[in-house]
């Protein structure tokens, strides 16, 4: 497991502070950008960032998504750019990253080669949607051997026992999608769903993370009471999309100060 | 890390995979989403107990019998036969079913499940029509809400298809995103059951996707090949020699296939699009070209680039285009049980006319693409021995493709 993260989490935990972690896609809207928006995340004190990788047939993710790995893609974003990206971006700078993705990619890549190579560029996780339980035991060794953490998804919909499975595979948080659907939809939590989240904290000994659907701060706050944090994919990348590169410096922050404190965000709302 | 129970062992019956895991030795498997794990265990859970029952078995053969039209007819193609002179030459006439493809084999079987499981909606993927048309006439027949996705592309290729779908009540999404063929469509599809898991029940058309989908329709299609063997042993014969059909996916093949895999003296071929030419990027010759990698919830043979991109398919038959196939293939071909070759766009174009005229029988496209193969395979056999070619559809939706063909040949005479 990744001491940064483990490190990390420990601290969130006694400071009883919400985590709040971006995703952006690698590459999407530039491979400079990318090198360039990390720093900014992590100077602005966001806790940790998902990079994607870039897949041609990302069937868990919703339209806008799809679109930044197209863009990546038409890019020339490879497995290969996206770890040389972290290298450049690990030369000054130690925000927690976990990478993001579909297997196929990272499986021709080679499994062990890449959770090798994470390992040399301190990459702290990765988090593959499409390798269930089932299908990531076989790989698991690899990543215990690495010190990489294998993040562990669960949905609304997922059995209490298998649950429990789940937390007992788990070395850093399990990430729990805030519903059943791809990413980035309008949702708002059911009475179900709450009853959910709240046997979940019972449920579970490692800390929870909540994507899918996590837009604003009201989302920050109103899932913070179920989880240690958010994580907040398709709003970012709508953000940067309208977003002049020159703006980055000061607008990023901003983004970050309007999901965690509610503070009117720059343009791009 | 255990295992719900052990795999079979490694040099277990060929015909007795998947292991408990969905596995066909090395392919198979489950990666999907974990959103989609309670509806697949329920799915298998379901299967199970239904299988073994035989009311349920009644029903399936029932409807099998008296709405779908099997058995359907395994008929000597003696013109055919004349033709290349050499073995002698049977069609099992899938295209003879109600909607005019094995797909309604499947989607009948499927649509039991679904009721059993008291899902109200069903969603599909189609790419040639075919299983879209099949799963909307069972959706009509059963009274459930259908929703077939379908690529832009496919829907101005098949328009007819998509005319009777819309007749039967289904919705028809078009789909734009990537090809705009069936791999986006079935991207698409498995994105709607993410989104409506719960009371959604995804009918897969093929032998694809995750476990147990390749295990079910493959036991909806056996029907196929169990016919053969019964109507060859009343025509006298034991066994046949050889037994072609299609590989888009692989579920015509399959079915085929399945009763023959340990009878070590039938000989199997699996026939993939050639598209322009394996020679060329446009083709869908998945299991003659690609390599193993993970899509679609499967291990499996794919076209994908050398970063693990999923790579463009051509093929002139929508129902082949496909970039991936059914992981009990790419099983039978490491075991080198089945062997898989390619026909061009050209060469089933060909075939297709040539049935017509010698037989008055127009084949789907993707069938052509078995009958295609007779021209390398029939030069090597003896009249003593039997060809089987599945027709596992008819060719009407393909019109406006033969007739642009035969224009482009100048006219009635050609080719």
């Amino acid at each position: 497991m990744s001491q940064r993260l483990q490190q990390r989490l420990r601290h969130l935990e006694a400071e009883e502070r919400q985590a709040l972690s971006l995703y952006l896609m690698a590459g999407y809207p530039t491979i400079e950008a990318t090198v360039q928006i990390i720093p900014l995340l992590e100077q602005a004190g966001v806790d940790f960032v998902e990079l994607g990788i870039p897949f041609s047939d990302p069937i868990a993710d919703g339209p806008v998504i799809q679109m930044a790995a197209n863009q990546a893609l038409q890019n020339g974003v490879t497995v290969q750019r996206v770890l040389e990206m972290v290298a450049t971006i690990r030369q000054r700078h130690s925000i927690p990253i976990l990478l993001m993705g579909y297997t196929n990619p990272v499986y021709q890549f080679g499994m062990e080669r890449f959770v090798r190579t994470c390992q040399d560029l301190q990459v702290d996780g990765i988090i593959l949607p499409d390798l269930p339980l089932e299908e990531s035991l076989h790989y698991l060794p690899f990543f215990q051997k690495h010190q990489l953490d294998f993040i562990h998804l669960i949905a609304p919909n997922t059995p209490d026992s298998r649950i429990q499975l789940i937390d007992r595979h788990t070395t850093a948080f399990i990430y729990c999608t805030a519903y059943t659907g791809v990413t980035g939809k309008d949702h708002r939590l059911t009475p179900e769903g709450e009853q959910f989240f709240r046997r979940l904290n019972r449920l579970v000994t490692h800390p929870v993370m909540i994507g899918f659907g996590v837009k604003t701060h009201q989302d920050f706050q109103y899932y913070g009471q179920f989880a240690r944090g958010v994580i907040i994919g398709t709003a970012f990348l709508k953000f940067l999309a309208n977003l002049d590169p020159a703006a980055y410096a000061t607008a990023i922050p901003a983004f970050v100060r309007s999901i965690r404190k509610g503070e009117n965000s720059p343009e791009g709302k | 890390m255990s295992r719900p129970s052990a795999p079979p062992h490694p040099s277990s019956p060929i015909d007795q995979w998947p292991d408990a895991r969905g596995y066909f030795g090395e392919f198979g498997g489950q990666f999907v989403p974990e959103i989609l794990r309670p509806a697949l265990t329920e799915l298998e859970t379901t299967f199970n107990r239904l299988r073994t029952d035989p009311d349920f078995e009644q029903e399936f053969r029932q409807e099998l019998r008296t709405y779908a039209g099997r058995p359907t007819p395994l008929y000597f193609a003696r013109n055919l036969t004349r033709y290349y002179g050499k073995a002698r030459i049977y069609l099992k006439r899938e295209d003879l079913l109600h909607t005019g493809a094995h797909k309604i084999n499947n989607t009948i079987g499927q649509i039991l499940l679904a009721r059993a499981m008291g899902k109200q909606r069903i969603i599909a993927e189609t790419g040639a029509g075919q299983h879209g048309v099949a799963t909307a006439t069972v959706a009509a027949r059963f009274g459930m809400d259908c929703c077939i996705y379908m690529g832009a592309e496919d829907m101005e290729r098949q328009f007819p298809n998509v005319q009777r779908m819309r007749m039967l009540g289904a919705k028809v999404r078009a789909v734009h995103s990537g090809t705009r063929t069936l791999k986006d469509a079935t991207s698409e599809a498995l994105r709607d059951w993410l989104t409506h898991v719960a009371t959604t029940h995804y009918i897969i058309g093929s032998v694809v996707g995750p476990h147990p989908f390749p295990l079910i329709v493959r036991y909806f299609q056996k029907v196929i090949g169990e016919e053969v063997q019964e109507q060859l042993k009343a025509l006298g014969h034991p066994s046949p020699s050889f037994l072609i059909a299609c590989v888009g996916g692989g579920s015509n093949a399959m079915g085929l296939f399945y009763p023959f895999l340990s009878s070590p003296d039938v000989q199997m071929i699996g026939v993939e699009a050639g598209g322009l030419g394996v020679h060329t990027p446009h083709h869908a010759a998945t299991l003659s070209r690609g390599r193993p990698g993970i899509f679609h919830g499967m291990k499996t043979y794919l076209l994908q680039t050398a970063d693990g991109q999923i790579q463009l398919p051509h093929s002139i038959s929508a129902g082949l285009d496909y970039p991936g196939v059914g992981p009990e293939h790419s099983f039978l071909k490491e075991q080198k049980r089945v062997t898989y070759t390619q026909v061009t766009d050209q060469e089933a174009l060909q075939a297709a006319f040539r049935l017509a005229r010698l037989e008055g029988i127009i084949p789907a496209l993707e069938s052509a693409h078995a009958l295609a193969y007779l021209d390398r395979l029939l030069p090597t056999t003896h009249p003593d021995q039997i060809v089987v070619v599945n027709l596992s559809g008819r060719g009407d939706k393909d019109m406006s493709t033969y007739i642009q063909y035969l224009e482009n040949q100048g006219g009635e005479k050609a080719p």
